[in-house]
């Protein structure tokens, strides 16, 4: 009863007037950024940050939330259409979508991506709504060791679950640590690294780096890819409609992957990737057409589309009652709310409600603006990948500028977005994953915090972290994630070996 | 003597990195009042961690992921300054530009050289279309920060 009382308040806040005028307007920008090839909610998300600065905590969050799962959505448009999936999250989509599409049914996969990414955001909503609140109840009791091992956690579950190498992902995560202890320490006054610069006095901003590493970055890589103007041919939309049959074939795969994509997105450094994975496979072994996925099989669409949506709200959990995010997307969407003034963590059920319940019913409103404009608007939005490619990377250029400047009026900062953008570029095209990085930026002072806080409060006896049950615990287990990777590949040449 | 790979090249760079940071780490002054940590520690531990894992690096052998693709033949066929590379190097040189001349010549008028300029030089051959565009967007943006959310941008030798 407490749960839907609490939802009603919510609905107060995300039904005002212009909190629907920002949840569409996110969810609308969203699809359109995650459409783009290459574009993902990363950069989706710093773009609007802007945007955001100057609103109310629970309008800046609920268009975040918007553009998130819109950007999620929009990915996969184009996987489907153009087998090039603006997100990560949407590549298994495009096993299946994008041979559709070239047998002249690319409207009926992008119905079923609507329908399953409504389906799967709506259920991993009311999972949001019961488990947020009592793991809040739980990190109440959690003191600055406890707060440090999770951040580690957090990190190396990140590092641990990329595709690229293990020693890459933690040095990508030490720097972002690096950069974000510059400036000034505040609990000693203590200038560190900043060169003599007054500009450097406050600390690189995390925008800076997040608009850099993701957004211009992937310009620069565009342009070394050929960027000059090859455009691919999309497939035409074709009819949206679903027989009975269809409806029947996916609805278990989506319920199936709804509850899967949230609680893997819940977990540290998982998220949309691999939750959409997860589905996918998990669908191809429970089906009985398996050996038709990949070729066009309408379950291959239907379950990671809904594991995907799903696992974007499942990373709210540990955003909002932990103030720890899971992932590079929800790390963005942590920076912007430090932005805004709000502290998320187990406090902010209690201070503010208007946030956290406002956020959470928004999504339901958002879920249905995404198949109410998704739908019927499809072929229409679809028009937003005939952009000519110059034009798209000079308009991304100019939101870079924008954003940037816009937030802190230094042409200095200027110069390190264009500082960071090389360094992104350079990360990519030498496989450093650029996730540790902002996750580790964004967590790396809250962190040295706890770490100095814990250890006042120990006098200086670092078996603090190892005394308390809970943070040895989560030693541990980011310990074992940092082991998974080795294990994964031990498995990969024992079964190599078999056969 | 045996050619140095990929990783082994980064890691000699990131170890460079990790010995000046360090180095930097040990200068920062102590608080006055003894303290179980001080600021100092935390960056030494980053550099130290940062060292180490050079030394890892330095181990790793490069996976395919690990060394970038090679270019498009036909786009390194083209002339200097439309080559992958010189494409990158224009850019960020616009972007300097850009960032050096945004408080003197305003943001519309910047912006706009900046968003016409790039995509003429990436290929865009529709001028009007690349002028109207462009255009658009910046009015919108601007008029968009500068009244309705009160943010200021420069007006430049413009007179709004």
């Amino acid at each position: 009863m407490e749960a839907f009382n609490n939802l009603m308040y919510g609905f107060g806040i995300a039904l005002e007037p212009i909190n629907i005028a920002y949840v569409f307007f996110g969810v609308f920008a969203g699809t359109i950024i995650g459409m783009l090839p290459g574009l993902g909610p990363i950069s989706a998300l710093a773009l609007m940050i802007p945007i955001t600065f100057a609103m109310e905590p629970s309008s800046g969050l609920i268009l975040m939330a918007g553009v998130y799962y819109g950007a999620i959505f929009g990915g996969s448009t184009s996987s489907i259409l153009l087998n090039a999936p603006g997100v990560a999250g949407t590549v298994a989509t495009s096993f299946d979508g994008y041979p559709m599409a070239k047998q002249g049914m690319a409207g009926k996969a992008l119905a079923i991506a609507a329908y399953a990414s409504f389906i799967g955001g709506t259920i991993s909503v009311v999972f949001l709504m019961l488990v947020a609140p009592l793991l809040s109840k739980v990190a109440v009791s959690f003191g600055p060791a406890e707060y440090f091992a999770l951040m580690v956690l957090g990190l190396t579950a990140v590092v641990s679950l990329s595709d690229k190498s293990l020693v890459k992902g933690l040095i990508a995560a030490v720097v972002g640590v690096m950069i974000s202890i510059m400036g000034i320490d505040l609990q000693t006054g203590t200038e560190r690294f900043t060169f003599g610069s007054a500009h450097l006095l406050d600390g690189i901003d995390f925008l800076v780096v997040a608009l850099g590493i993701f957004a211009l970055a992937e310009v620069f890589y565009m342009l070394l890819r050929g960027g000059g103007g090859k455009e691919q041919p999309r497939n035409a939309i074709g009819s949206l409609k679903l027989s009975r049959g269809e409806v029947k074939q996916i609805a278990g795969p989506i319920g199936r992957s709804s509850v899967l994509g949230f609680f893997t997105g819940v977990l540290p450094g998982a998220g949309a990737t691999i939750g959409s994975f997860l589905g996918y496979s998990m669908e191809k072994r429970l089906a009985k057409d398996g050996d038709t996925f990949g070729q066009g099989n309408i379950k291959g669409v239907a379950a990671p589309e809904a594991a995907n949506n799903a696992a974007c709200t499942g990373s709210f959990v540990p955003l909002l009652t932990l103030g720890v995010p899971g992932s590079g997307t929800t790390a963005v969407l942590l920076g912007a709310l430090l932005v805004m003034g709000v502290t998320p963590g187990p406090m902010m059920l209690e201070q503010r409600p208007d946030v956290f319940w406002g956020v959470i019913a928004s999504m339901y409103i958002g879920n249905i603006f995404l198949l109410v404009l998704n739908l019927p608007l499809i072929p229409l939005i679809a028009r937003i990948l005939d952009l000519p490619r110059p034009l798209l990377l000079s308009l991304i250029l100019i939101f870079c500028m924008i954003g940037v400047y816009g937030m802190s009026f230094s042409i200095f900062d200027l110069l390190l977005l264009l500082g960071f953008g090389l360094l992104g570029l350079g990360m990519r095209l030498f496989g450093f994953p650029a996730a540790p990085l902002i996750l580790a930026l964004i967590l790396g002072n809250i962190m040295e915090e706890s770490m100095r806080r814990a250890l006042q409060i120990s006098g200086g006896d670092w078996m603090t972290f190892i005394d308390k049950p809970i943070s040895l615990g989560l030693l541990v287990v980011a310990l074992l994630s940092l082991g998974l990777p080795l294990v994964k590949k031990a498995w990969i040449m024992a079964r190599a070996q078999r056969a | 003597m045996t050619r140095l790979n990929t990783n082994q090249i980064l890691a000699l760079i990131l170890a460079l990195v990790a010995l000046a940071y360090l180095a930097m780490a040990w200068q920062i002054p102590a608080f006055p009042l003894p303290r179980p940590i001080d600021s100092e520690l935390f960056p030494k531990v980053l550099g130290l961690s940062l060292l180490g894992l050079s030394v890892a690096l330095f181990l790793e052998k490069p996976k395919a992921q690990d060394i970038p693709d090679q270019l498009d033949p036909e786009e390194q066929a083209k002339p200097l300054w439309m080559r992958p590379w010189s494409r990158v190097v224009i850019t960020a040189i616009a972007i300097a530009a850009y960032a050096l001349l945004l408080v003197p010549v305003g943001f519309v008028l910047a912006s706009t050289l900046l968003g016409v300029g790039l995509s003429a030089y990436y290929g865009y051959r529709r001028h009007g279309v690349n002028v109207a565009v462009i255009l658009g967007v910046v009015l919108a943006l601007y008029l968009t920060m500068t009244r309705i959310m009160d943010v200021y941008l420069p007006t430049g030798v413009l007179p709004f």
